[in-house]
């Protein structure tokens, strides 16, 4: 019944916007969803998935205009009306404004409210260029992978970028996630949830990062899902370990998972601020902090010199004095390739 | 029974494969480690200095400890000898002198005391340091690197790169004109040529018991100083063991700086080549304390009576600081009857307190210690003066 409301809704304001010359034979509240005459309203009826390419056809066939008569019958605000209208006409290419209505009907279809799809274009206007083929292909693939509703919905207008990237991509990333990290499916849901800037990342900065806080912090794949460890950048998390490492208040864990010390649980050394992780958690002073990225800034950079010339070197340069080979046990652990520690702690 | 258990015994060590099916009453560990894993000089190095100086520095060790594993802080030191336009590029980077600076900072902490004071007698610095010496460094907080000096028309460097805590003993030692002073362990060279810097020194004499480390030096002060102030009336360079110089000559110099070799602490950890803490040296590094007390006892039976010696290390272990100062100074008294007073450098501290971080409340000496944004030291002096 539900359903039937909204579809109701939909149709009302889509119909809105035809010109005056078509008939429509108003018989769409008798009908029932099973046995329909092949009409156009009947078909509109149909079940909310079958409603976009309907409505496609539908526009299509009607050659719809963006107007602002047609913004507004959708449920925006003038104002809100006004500004789509002016961000589409500047556009380049005249397929924007024959594709915005599909597109936001999309939207809208997905539940979201005109206040919250007004924003969403403000945030991404790349948005307008996606097509409404591809948008419902790429909810529909973010709902297999266990974004439900109301999750999905929170995301989409969190993050709406996420719906511009292709769906290979983000395939590829949940795939890396789900067989070289090892994450369970409802973990990779989550951090989809939390951190959907990760479909964007490239995949050997991600790699690096997860191996990073799996081998050198010795975090498991829990806690990194709590503490949102996808949301902050390599660099941050880098920096901070490294401070606390070098301070000797975190110790990596040896092959049995054992400290000398209790280590700074991940979220507590994360999900603070600048000043409260270096006054609470390393205790030390802000100057000592900010000096220390400098100086570590300057070493990473120099380590990838040296690494992009030792690359281009033979075998016989034996110098590699970064790297040290892992334990056997880390590899019975972890998919495939280990990470490698680093000499200076 | 016996039997079972043996026949399993034998099942099982053959089947090694089962072990996940055997039961962990009969499991059996075949390999035992006949050694401890083999770990770098460098990680030897940090296991020990964080058993020892968590104790001993307390909360100050965590913030010394990040330093030490960060890059060092270098300083300038100028060559007198030298004229070149790097000096002028140098201050435009934004170095500063820290000897004039803290100069600077005594004059107007004595003349705010002047004002102070109803009586009209000025209070005179308690210490006095060598002159004409000049070492430029980057502000504090700034982590840029300084170039390597090149040569002038002469063929001499414009100024000579090295931890600037270095060159505090020499500052303290206080060389004035014409005085004779003995470099004990002067390789490789760094505060020989401060030393030289004050033009003030009469006769020099530098002295390791390394030939090739003593080559050197000769080296650094061959680049840095005209040969006209080099000749063997004012320079002599000589590799005997610093620990019997009480025989070969006692009572001949005005001033001796005694720069034992230590721990090393900063370079212990993070150079693994010539490391003293990797496993062929475990006796060299355990004997080092006496053989720091003895090179301290040689250098003060070298000094004439009145006389200064200054003792200095680059190790934050009390170990080798304090300890080995005053079993010298116990040693001189017993064996020899030699009086010695020590004379404090909390002047010299308070001087240099913007530049360096100093440890609090060392009952003798002075520490500098490195903290991020100073990266300097670590460095140990303490100042003795020959009574008798």
């Amino acid at each position: 019944m539900g359903t039937r409301v909204v579809v109701l809704q939909v149709l009302r304001q889509k119909l809105n916007y035809v010109p005056n010359s078509t008939s429509i034979p108003v018989q769409f509240k008798t009908c029932k969803a099973s046995n329909l005459p092949s009409s156009l309203s009947c078909r509109l009826l149909c079940s909310v998935s079958n409603l976009t390419p309907s409505l496609l056809q539908h526009n299509k066939r009607n050659s719809a205009e963006l107007s602002l008569r047609s913004l507004l019958d959708m449920g925006f605000t003038e104002y809100q009306a006004e500004q789509l209208y002016d961000s589409v006409s500047r556009m380049k290419g005249g397929n924007a404004a024959k594709h915005v209505l599909s597109t936001l009907s999309v939207l809208f279809v997905l539940g979201l409210n005109p206040t919250t799809v007004h924003k969403l274009l403000d945030k991404c206007p790349e948005l307008y260029t996606v097509k409404d083929v591809q948008l419902q292909q790429r909810i529909t693939q973010l709902r297999h992978l266990g974004l439900v509703e109301g999750s999905l919905q929170r995301t989409v207008s969190h993050y709406p970028k996420i719906l511009t990237v292709p769906m290979k991509s983000v395939k590829s990333v949940v795939q890396f996630l789900r067989e070289k990290c090892l994450f369970t499916t409802q973990q990779v849901a989550e951090i989809l949830r939390d951190s959907p800037a990760v479909v964007l990342e490239d995949l050997d900065q991600l790699e690096y990062k997860f191996q990073y806080v799996y081998f050198r912090m010795g975090v498991k794949q829990a806690e990194m899902v709590k503490c949102r460890l996808f949301r902050f950048s390599l660099d941050n998390v880098r920096c901070r370990h490294t401070f606390l490492e070098r301070r000797g208040l975190y110790q990596t864990p040896d092959k049995k998972g054992q400290t000398t010390i209790i280590n700074p649980k991940l979220d507590g050394i994360l999900n603070v601020d600048e000043g409260t992780f270096t006054a609470d958690v390393a205790q030390a002073s802000p100057e000592e902090y900010d000096v220390f990225q400098k100086l570590l800034a300057r070493e990473w950079k120099e380590e990838e010199f040296e690494h992009g010339s030792i690359e281009s070197y033979s075998e016989d340069d034996e110098k590699e004095e970064e790297e040290e080979e892992d334990n056997e046990e880390e590899e019975e652990t972890r998919g495939k390739s280990g990470y490698n520690k680093k000499k200076k702690k | 029974m016996g039997l079972f258990l043996d026949t399993s015994r034998v099942i099982l060590s053959r089947v090694k494969d089962l072990r996940a099916l055997t039961s962990k009453r009969h499991r059996v560990k075949g390999k035992w480690a006949a050694t401890h894993p083999k770990q770098p000089p460098t990680r030897m190095a940090l296991q020990h200095f964080d058993a020892t100086y968590s104790a001993q520095l307390g909360a100050l060790w965590p913030s010394i400890r990040v330093a030490l594993l960060s890059e060092r802080k270098y300083g300038a030191l100028l060559n007198h000898f030298s004229h070149n336009l790097d000096v002028e590029e140098l201050q435009a980077q934004g170095c500063k002198d820290f000897i004039s600076n803290g100069e600077g900072k005594l004059h107007t902490a004595s003349k705010r005391k002047l004002h102070d004071n109803l009586l009209l007698r000025s209070a005179p610095s308690p210490l006095r340091l060598s002159p004409n010496i000049r070492c430029l460094v980057f502000p504090r907080g700034d982590i840029t690197r300084f170039r390597p000096a090149r040569p002038d028309k002469f063929g001499l460097l414009s100024y000579y790169l090295l931890d600037a805590a270095s060159i505090l003993p020499c500052l303290a030692l206080d060389v004035q004109e014409s005085h004779t002073v003995l470099d004990l362990c002067a390789a490789p060279g760094g505060k020989a040529l401060v030393l030289l810097q004050t033009q003030s020194v009469r006769f020099l004499c530098a002295n390791d018991l390394s030939v090739s480390r003593t080559s050197r030096l000769k080296r650094v002060l061959q680049s840095y100083v005209p040969k006209a102030l080099l000749t063997d009336d004012k320079l002599r360079i000589t590799s005997f063991d610093g620990t019997i110089w009480g025989e070969i000559e006692r009572n001949a110099f005005d001033r001796v700086l005694v720069d034992v070799p230590c721990t090393t602490d900063r370079h212990s950890l993070m150079e693994d080549d010539n490391n003293i803490f990797s496993r062929s040296r475990v006796g060299e590094r355990r004997s080092l304390p006496q053989l720091q007390a003895e090179l301290l006892l040689a250098g003060i039976l070298a000094t004439c009576p009145g006389g200064d010696v200054l003792y200095s290390t680059c190790t934050l272990s009390a170990n080798q600081n304090q300890a080995v100062v005053q079993q010298a100074v116990q040693l001189a008294e017993e064996q020899h009857g030699i009086q010695l007073q020590v004379i404090s450098l909390c002047p010299l501290a308070q001087m240099f307190s913007n530049t360096f971080h100093f440890a609090p409340n060392l009952h003798l000496g002075e520490m500098v210690i490195p903290h991020l944004a100073a990266n300097f030291g670590p460095i140990y002096l303490c100042k003795l003066r020959r009574l008798t």
